[in-house]
């Protein structure tokens, strides 16, 4: 008889009545048919594993987590709560020990969705993992959380988020931002000047296969988690690397997805992007829960999988080799590569952003102090076509006593020179989240 | 006239019962190693009573099946299994003839692998070999194209007696179960059908020219002719008799809790809106999941004859049972005595209740009053608690919309019904720890009984349409044919219910059927940037129920 040697609680909502538009991929249909394999293979009956329904995540889980303008019930609609909502309850099992590990396969995503949210980008309003680690820091202590994104676009939502967060590691593997959205996660991005090397981009080559995906968990990503020591490791489980996803050019399998889960070992793993709905969720998902779970994934195969069509090719191998190398020098001599100001100071970044699937543009000032204590207050002013000047205070979770003060002082300034039409506070400290 | 029977462990209640209510009932005892015979017994008990000529129709609870799965008195099945990629199949093993067959359907019924012919071809001849005769077929995805099942029949044309198609036992996904499922029902086939030939012969003698249905677990009933093929839908059918038996004695129009209390164990039912709440994918037995439909209840180790025991200064009681009650001439200390010793009850010997509990609360330096109150609410408390994690794990149900995570409906009890030997004692201590009415059914010693006679056919069948495969199926019914790209939710809808009642017209003539859709979806199918058609799942039951003529009559006992 089946048993899983891993504990695991499987949060499964298909939320089969949401959708970006009727034929967008984020569509009602889109995680059908990995219901009915699910159901068919008797997953959710093996001792062991057990399903849950998510929690619903809160307006304050979202506060906590993102400056959203203007405010969070306009980004959203319930089905995004539903779905960090999964991610959260995901958390608590694990965090409350009910269960050694958790798989949320939810939908909508997350991953592309930034600190600032003015509306959908990548088919992303919030960041489902970054509000479930938020919860978590809130209610179960200051953890270090290393986070390993395998969908095939750049977690660049993530990344941004946890840029200047000494205590979250971001490894984002996916495919060469010159060849696909969202166009980063070069390795020459690191992290901000309080968390320098925390952030690690692994940008594969067109037609990476199971060989380079193992290559480089093997040989960069867990010689990088040996070093940073997690509390958690958190797999942003996106499925669209798969040899048959329609809007990317990776060749990925079931079997290399389940034998990466099986390696990586998360202890919670959230569903990410992945549009092959037919012929490669059913079977990627199932494998994932497997290997999460410790049961036996060996016959899990798509339907139409062919081990010589998705070989990887001498040059692929070559590239990843030395990429590899790279990766691994930049993160241990990170300091040497990144500018880092004198501490008091601001660090000030200029960013444009396109929310390609709303067709907003969002321009925005980003400040941190650099610190030696804490990971520095942040400002963020912001102003896009569809909101007037913004502006985002963060006093972060341990700030020091002066970025903290820091942040009060910067809120009343900005208050009495009233140039804001809105202006959020987010006090890790005081747990105040404040709008004006 | 009605006629229910309940073949119970202990007893096999019968009854019978007409338009105005009970006209006989009667208590045998059961015999475990001749159960066609307990069930003679019983109606020759009501034919002293009652006219042959007047009983139109037959209900029939047995333990036959569950008995012979659980002793292992079943005869052996050549399963012929075909997985295709998953779960390795050799995890479901089951039976020593255990044969895979290579081949492979999707998830939309589409043939990646063909069967292998010759694979199969082997399997039959090694299951022939060993003396097999009762076969099963099951294949993954058999409920989306049954193909492979089809061909596995064909295979075994002239070898077997008897076959089990995986998708003919249910609509629903899940291989394992499916595997489970169809082996049960090859195996316990035989002695059902000589059970069923020897009632009928009996009936022919008597001059009974009823219609005879057997009980279910799901609280309803098939027609006799039905249950010869699938003999493993009458499995776990006992707690569906009594919750039946609340549902015809009380008029339960709210959420409710049903408890039926006996020497053992509590067997604990919950009802929505009047209805009892059915488990989702099918009832275990042995370990084994199954696809059998089942009304949902929980079963805990608290009963009348519970022990009693004092542990480091806690009282406790059951789960286990070592003999009857000192009351009823048992040597240690149970509930019932406790309850006797309060005056809850007066049950057997009280004064042998009494003196055995001034025994035990000597022992441990209580007073035998202070022991007996101790032991009830611990037991009450333990009730309690089951319940309320039970509402708790119903209302905590994964759901799939949006809208069912917001909109979706929680059950709260705002009654209690009580069956079983101690109900009566139960009813103030369960009414304190609930806050809430408890009812005690006064009829309550043949509830079980007159649920049986009472209890309508149920069935539920699945329809999946896909239009861009231009397909529909019915697996139970064994309907496939083709729909245009046009077919809509609608007309999947009045489909499901269509084939559904004209089935069970066909099955279970002359009763009226209500036929209702529980589960309807509909998903565009989008390839590219344009739909390529519709998936479409309907699923469409006759819920259970009693028999309406015959409601009135039992109603208000309660």
């Amino acid at each position: 008889m089946l048993k899983a040697k891993n504990r695991l609680g499987l949060i499964f909502f298909p939320a089969f009545d949401w959708a970006i538009s009727p034929t967008h991929p984020e569509r009602q249909e889109r995680l059908l048919y990995t219901q009915d394999q699910l159901i068919e293979e008797g997953v959710f009956d093996i001792p062991g594993i057990k399903e849950y329904k998510p929690d619903l995540a809160t307006i304050e889980d979202v506060e906590r987590t993102h400056f959203c303008f203007p405010d969070v019930r306009s980004i959203l609609t319930e089905s995004h709560l539903v779905s960090a909502g999964g991610a959260i309850k995901a958390a608590r099992l694990v965090m409350e020990k009910r269960e050694d590990r958790a798989f949320a396969l939810v939908r909508p995503p997350g991953h592309h969705a930034m600190k600032v949210v003015h509306g959908s980008r990548g088919f992303c309003n919030i960041n489902i993992e970054a509000v479930m680690i938020e919860h978590i820091r809130e209610h179960y202590g200051r953890k270090r959380i290393a986070i390993v994104d395998t969908d095939c676009h750049h977690g660049d939502g993530t990344q941004d988020l946890y840029w200047h967060d000494p205590d979250t590691l971001f490894i984002s593997m996916h495919q060469d931002g010159r060849t696909l959205y969202p166009g980063s996660g070069f390795i020459d991005e690191q992290g901000g000047p309080n968390a320098i090397g925390k952030t690690v981009n692994i940008p594969l080559p067109p037609e990476t296969s199971d060989e380079g995906f193992l290559y480089v968990l093997e040989k960069v990503v867990l010689p990088i988690l040996d070093d940073f020591k997690p509390d958690l490791i958190i797999n942003s489980a996106g499925q669209d690397n798969h040899y048959s996803d329609p809007i990317t050019n990776m060749r990925f399998s079931a079997q290399g997805y389940a034998r990466l889960n099986e390696i990586l070992k998360p202890d919670i793993a959230v569903l990410e992007g992945g549009y092959s709905i037919q012929g490669a969720l059913p079977y990627v998902n199932l494998g994932i829960a497997l290997a999460m779970a410790g049961v036996d994934y060996s016959y899990v195969r798509e339907p139409d999988f062919e081990r010589e069509s998705v070989r990887q090719e001498p040059e692929v191998t070559q590239y990843i080799k030395k990429l590899s190398k790279e990766i691994l020098e930049r993160y241990y001599r990170a300091g040497d590569f990144v500018m880092r100001g004198m501490p008091g100071n601001y660090m000030v970044r200029k960013k444009s952003i396109y929310y390609d699937t709303d067709g907003i543009r969002e321009n925005q000032v980003e400040s941190v102090m650099v610190c030696d204590d804490c990971a520095g207050v942040l400002k963020i002013e912001t102003i896009s076509s569809v909101n007037p000047l913004c502006l985002g205070v963060e006093v972060p979770l341990g700030s020091c006593d002066r970025c903290r003060s820091e942040g009060y002082r910067i809120l009343e300034e900005a208050r009495e020179k009233g140039k804001h039409s809105h202006i959020q506070l987010i006090d890790r400290m005081g747990r105040e989240y404040l709008r004006f | 006239m009605l006629l229910g029977i309940d073949v119970g462990g202990t007893h096999t209640d019968v009854v019978v019962v007409d338009a105005r209510g009970v006209r006989a009932a009667a208590k045998v005892v059961t015999n475990h190693e001749n159960l066609f015979e307990s069930v003679n017994g019983g109606i020759a008990a009501m034919l002293r009573e009652v006219d042959a000529a007047g009983i139109e129709r037959i209900n029939l609870s047995t333990t036959l099946s569950t008995n012979a799965i659980v002793e292992n008195t079943i005869e052996k099945v050549g399963m012929l299994v075909s997985a295709g990629p998953g779960i390795e199949p050799a995890s479901f093993t089951i039976g020593d003839q255990y044969h895979r067959i290579e081949g492979a359907l999707d998830h939309r019924g589409a043939e990646i692998l063909p069967l292998d012919e010759k694979r199969l071809e082997k399997a039959i001849a090694a299951c022939r070999k060993a003396g097999i005769k009762a076969y099963a077929a099951v294949s993954k995805f058999s409920t989306r194209n049954p193909a492979h099942e089809n061909s596995m029949r064909e295979a075994l044309a002239g070898s077997a007696d008897f076959i089990t198609q995986g998708h003919a036992i249910s609509g629903n996904l899940n291989f394992p179960r499916r595997i489970a499922t169809a082996y049960y029902n090859s195996s316990v086939w035989r002695i059902y059908n000589r059970f069923a030939d020897a009632v009928e012969k009996a009936l022919g003698e008597y001059g009974v020219r009823a219609s005879v249905n057997v009980l279910k677990a799901d609280g309803g009933t098939m027609p006799l002719a039905v249950s010869r093929l699938l003999p493993v839908e009458t499995i776990l059918s006992g707690p569906s008799a009594s919750v039946m038996g609340i549902l015809a004695l009380c008029d339960i129009g709210v959420d409710s809790v049903v408890l039926d209390i006996g020497g053992t164990t509590t067997d604990i039912a919950v009802f929505a809106s009047g209805g009892p709440l059915i488990e989702p994918d099918g009832i275990a037995l042995n370990g084994r999941n199954t696809l059998v439909r089942a009304l949902r209840t929980r079963s805990i180790g608290i009963g009348g004859d519970s022990l009693l025991r004092v542990e480091g200064g806690e009282v406790r009681v059951g789960p286990e049972r070592l003999g009857p009650a000192v009351a009823d001439g048992g040597v240690l200390a149970t509930l019932v005595d406790a309850f006797n010793r309060l005056g809850a009850d007066a049950h057997g010997n009280t004064e042998a209740s009494a003196r055995a509990m001034e025994d035990l609360a000597k022992k441990n330096g209580m007073n035998g009053e202070e022991l007996a109150r101790r032991a009830v609410e611990r037991a009450t408390a333990f009730i309690k608690s089951s319940v309320d994690e039970m509402i708790a794990e119903i209302n905590e149900r994964p759901v799939y919309t949006i809208h069912e995570m917001l909109e979706g409906r929680r059950i709260a009890p705002e009654r209690i019904y009580v069956v079983g030997g101690p109900a009566e004692a139960f009813r103030k201590e369960l009414a304190r720890a609930f806050s809430l009415e408890v009812t005690v059914p006064r009829d309550y010693a043949v509830a079980n009984a007159i649920g049986a006679a009472l209890a309508r056919t149920t069935m539920s069948i699945e329809l999946l349409a896909d239009t861009e495969m231009g397909m529909l199926m019915i697996p139970e019914l064994g309907v496939s044919r083709e729909v245009p790209a046009s077919y809509t939710l609608e007309e999947a809808g009045e489909d499901a219910r269509r084939y559904l009642i004209g089935h069970l017209g066909k099955t279970a003539p002359g009763e009226r059927v209500q036929a209702e859709v529980v589960h309807a979806a509909s998903f565009n199918m989008v390839r590219g940037y344009h739909t390529a058609g519709r998936n479409i799942r309907v699923r469409c039951q006759v819920k259970p129920g009693i028999l309406e003529k015959y409601e009135k009559g039992v109603r208000g006992t309660c």
